[in-house]
């Protein structure tokens, strides 16, 4: 695979490149589904492609094909060299790539029990074993049901016309699951939960799939039964990590992507309240610090580099409340003057490298979680959600409660159903004042990019209290 | 080449001990060229054939998807498949393949478009809106021209293309005030990017200055974005699969009501102007239109053959192997003309475009999306003020039974936020609930 990247580094070059990289990809995939206790389907995909970026004149451009021929990946090179250059007459400045040190590196994620050594039959059995733990209990039924189970391992090879060669191997595993829960006479809820991790099938066996199904029965099972209606009013509200986790990813990790904030991903992911202006100046309370560090072993965003060649680093975007840093590539860094990052990714030979978070989370801070509950009079602790969105320029957001409590008197007192913060990003960070000690991911897939790339990543932080917040709702 | 790629998935599949194989074929040459802040910022091609194929045995069922086409490692990729599909338990609910052959209709013509004409639409929609008082203006144009194809171990055999313009443009007054607006075609002739710069730079230039918005329940005009974004999720509520999943609000409202009067919401793979008009389905089976909603009165679910059997019914022509999928949306038209639907207005909210629509529940309905460009409101059928900061928080059910009123012109509408082609007048809505966000 080396002497066609090779070949199309050089061959870019005597078109008048000033830049150019190819990326070929192996992308191999397996998965399998039961719906209601019965298999569906098992699925199997391989992608091998190249992807290849060039600037000419001044003008950047992006080209994939999954055939490989000479002649083929001629052409390709042929029709994006001729697209840039047409495309470079509406050019007003050149895209200029920052400066970064070259890297050539040869690296995989290591398993301990490789994916490859479970057969399907084995994964199809597991997950019917988990199934099952749905059984009905307190007069909830579980009668919808899809749990799916699926890997994919991405071998890459990268190269540049400035030297940089990468050869990379990474395994991702994730099993995910959405269920549907009815009670006659309190209705239904939804369950939508993932885990996912860069590692072998020793991440499956930690995740302890049937013990996650049964307490996830028994929750569910609680909330229709006893669950109650929330409080609407200002009042104190714990945010637990599945909660905090997208906070962090939809309200700090967006915004604070450099290319929103350049407006180049303004047409359909949108821009950001975020600006450069706002670098150094206080967005959240001091006990806001939120980080996007790929660099975690075993997470379901983990790289050594990235889809520049660009080794990754621990960003800090928010440090106790000041606006720190941005994520960049090296187009966004060239126009700040600053140096990369390292957070280009991409999911696919076929895709654009992008600016992207990796895991994003809220770091921890000192508070045990009974501490966090004993200062409030009455509140809610929202723990899990279902429903969650936030505006295009990521401002305006809104989470939906799923597994939530009252708090009395500094203690958990009952379930509560559907509670919904509404709130602005300003006001969100500004309300912290506490935060705890634990911290621990959820796994998700971030949308962005046009065509849509669907990238993995984790969510995370600890518990965290917010003063004085409005509970809406319908 | 590419039927004979499938053709060889189906011979060897059936070799190794498949009862039944499907194989499609998908050639793909498409081109992007996304632009922000008035200019290009990146171009985009690929050139790709990606084979599927489905293979069951003994009702075990397995699906690959095969990009690396050599013949060793086709017949590779299909040996794999089946070992998956042995090693895996039956699903009971799976029927075998339709058996063909079908007659299908002649392939669609195909289109070409040279890169100097991507560019110079982009440029007619980029000083289109300029000169109709943007400031900034963003936005994607994609060409597609595919070649399609299917060949199934029960005799069906065929091929079509897929050919299309699309352009979302999005245009900028100021920080906070954007439009959006886009075309889409299967024609150069239909295609217009100066018409689509226009019309969001004009939404842009009455969003300026927006007060933020008063929740509360408001009658509503839905223009087509939306309209097309909301139909997109009814549909899916009417794919089988996730009625049986239990990710519907329609679970067992067949032959009753499920919206107002007013509308009937159509599925159509057989449209000529259809950007996703297919002569077949992934089982071979030639496309149809398919009447889901009639006059609010919920007819029929999208079905495959094995949901068709399950729900005791017969296939729609939407698969889709395990989840039916629409292949173009029609919202049919009102009696109302715009204006006329405005006038009806006597103080209510016109909502030009939304995104990031997430459910609580989708067995319920209950969800929420966020109002994205221009918000107005209107009084006595006037646009009087731009707003900002506003959700639409509703039920889908109640906000479809609340419909009030359709206008009896049509939008095609495909962008990001809308997957599957959409062709929608806008929509008035009785007593939308809105939300925002604590300050």
């Amino acid at each position: 695979m080396e002497d066609i990247a090779r070949f199309v580094v050089d061959y870019a070059g005597s078109l008048g490149s000033t830049y150019s990289e190819a990326r070929i990809q192996k992308l191999v995939s397996r998965s399998t589904s039961i719906k209601n206790g019965e298999p569906q389907f098992s699925a199997f995909l391989t992608e091998l492609g190249i992807g290849i970026r060039l600037i000419i004149n001044g003008s950047l451009v992006f080209a994939s094909t999954n055939e490989l021929s000479k002649s083929n990946v001629t052409e390709t090179v042929l029709t994006a060299a001729t697209m840039a250059r047409v495309a470079a007459e509406t050019l007003r400045k050149p895209t200029v790539l920052s400066n970064v040190k070259t890297n050539r590196d040869k690296w995989e994620v290591q398993q301990k029990q490789k994916l490859t050594s479970v057969g399907m039959e084995d994964r199809l059995k597991l997950i019917l074993e988990a199934d099952k733990c749905f059984k009905p209990r307190r007069g909830v039924k579980f009668p919808a049901r899809i749990l799916t189970l699926s890997e994919t391992i991405n071998e890459q090879t990268f190269l540049n016309s400035e030297g940089t060669f990468i050869t990379s191997k990474i395994p991702r595993i994730a099993f995910s699951y959405i269920v549907t829960a009815y009670s006659p006479g309190k209705g239904t809820v939804q369950r939508f939960n993932k885990k996912g991790a860069s590692s072998g099938w020793e991440a499956v066996s930690a995740w302890n799939l049937i013990e996650l199904a049964s307490e996830e029965a028994d929750i569910l099972a609680s909330i229709l039964s006893e669950g109650r209606k929330p409080p609407k009013n200002v009042l104190d509200v714990v945010l637990g990590s599945e909660v905090v986790g997208i906070v962090s990813h939809e309200s700090c990790g967006h915004p604070f992507e450099a290319d929103r904030i350049l407006g180049r991903e303004a047409a359909a992911a949108g821009e950001s309240f975020v600006s450069t202006e706002m670098l150094g100046k206080r967005i959240g309370s001091s006990q806001v610090t939120v980080v996007d560090d790929p660099t975690i072993p075993q997470s379901y965003g983990y790289n050594l580099y990235d889809d520049e060649g660009v080794k990754v680093r621990r960003r800090e975007l928010i440090r106790r409340g000041i606006v720190n840093t941005f994520l960049h590539n090296r187009e966004t860094s060239a126009e700040l003057g600053i140096e990369s990052n390292g957070a280009a990714r991409t999911i696919s030979y076929s895709r654009e490298p992008i600016i992207r978070m990796s895991n994003t989370y809220m770091d921890r801070g000192d508070h045990r979680f009974e501490e966090l509950l004993e200062s409030i009079p009455k509140g809610v602790y929202i723990k899990s959600f279902m429903e969650w969105n936030i505006d295009d320029r990521r401002f305006s957001q809104r989470y939906v409660g799923l597994e939530a409590y009252l708090i009395k008197k500094g203690k958990l007192a009952h379930l509560v159903r559907n509670p919904v913060l509404e709130i602005t990003t300003p006001r969100l960070y500004e309300s912290v004042d506490a935060v705890g000690r634990d911290l621990s991911f959820t796994a998700a897939t971030c949308g962005k990019g046009d065509p849509q790339q669907g990238a993995p990543v984790w969510t995370g932080g600890p518990d965290i209290r917010l003063r004085k917040v409005r509970l809406g709702g319908l | 080449m590419e039927n004979s790629l499938a053709s060889l998935a189906v011979r060897e599949g059936k070799r190794g001990g498949a009862d039944n194989v499907a194989a499609t074929y998908v050639r793909e040459d498409a081109r992007m060229i996304r632009f922000a802040n008035n200019e290009v910022t990146v171009s985009q091609s690929w050139r790709s054939t990606t084979i599927c194929v489905m293979v069951s045995i003994r009702k075990k069922v397995a699906i690959g998807v095969i990009e690396d086409l050599s013949e060793g490692s086709m017949k590779q990729s299909i040996s794999q498949l089946l070992k998956i599909a042995k090693t895996t338990r039956p699903n009971k609910n799976y029927v075998s393949l339709p058996a063909g052959p079908f007659k299908y209709r002649s392939p669609q013509a195909g289109l070409s478009v040279q890169s100097s004409n991507l560019v110079k639409y982009v440029k007619d929609a980029i000083s289109s809106a300029v000169s109709s008082g943007a400031d900034r203006v963003a936005g994607s144009l994609f060409f597609r021209s595919s070649s399609i194809g299917i060949e199934t171990s029960a005799g069906a055999s065929g091929n079509d293309s897929l050919s299309s313009l699309e352009i979302s443009v999005r245009a900028f007054s100021g920080i906070e005030a954007s439009g959006q607006s886009n075309s889409c075609a299967r024609s150069e002739k239909d295609f217009h990017p100066e018409q689509a710069g226009k019309a969001a730079a004009e939404i842009a230039k009455k969003a300026v200055n927006p007060f933020e918005g008063k929740p509360g329940k408001y009658d509503v005009i839905l223009g087509p974005n939306v309209v097309a974004n909301l139909m997109n999720d009814v549909i899916s509520a009417a794919s089988a699969f996730n009625v049986d999943a239990g990710l519907s609000f329609m679970a067992g409202m067949l032959g009753k009501r499920v919206a107002s009067k007013s509308l009937t919401l159509v599925d159509d793979g057989t449209l000529s102007d259809g950007l996703n008009s297919r002569a077949f389905d992934d089982e071979g089976v030639p496309t149809q239109k398919t009447i889901v909603i009639k006059n609010g009165v919920l007819q029929s679910f999208l079905h495959n053959s094995s949901t068709a059997k399950k729900f005791g019914r017969r296939s729609t022509a939407n698969a889709g192997w395990i989840v039916p999928q629409p292949w173009n949306i029609i919202v049919e038209r009102g009696g109302a003309s715009e204006e006329g639907l405005f006038s009806d207005l006597d103080n209510g909210i016109f909502i030009t475009n939304n995104w990031y629509t997430r459910f609580q529940n989708y067995r319920t309905g209950d969800f929420s999306t966020v109002c994205r460009d221009g918000i107005f409101r209107v009084a006595d059928g006037e646009i009087v003020q731009s707003l900002k900061g506003l959700r639409i928080s509703e039920n889908l059910p109640r906000l479809l039974r609340n419909i009030s009123c359709l206008s009896d012109k049509q939008y095609w509408v495909k962008w990001w936020e809308v997957e599957f082609p959409t062709l929608t007048p806008y929509v008035l809505v009785k007593d939308v609930n809105l939300t925002k966000s604590l300050e």
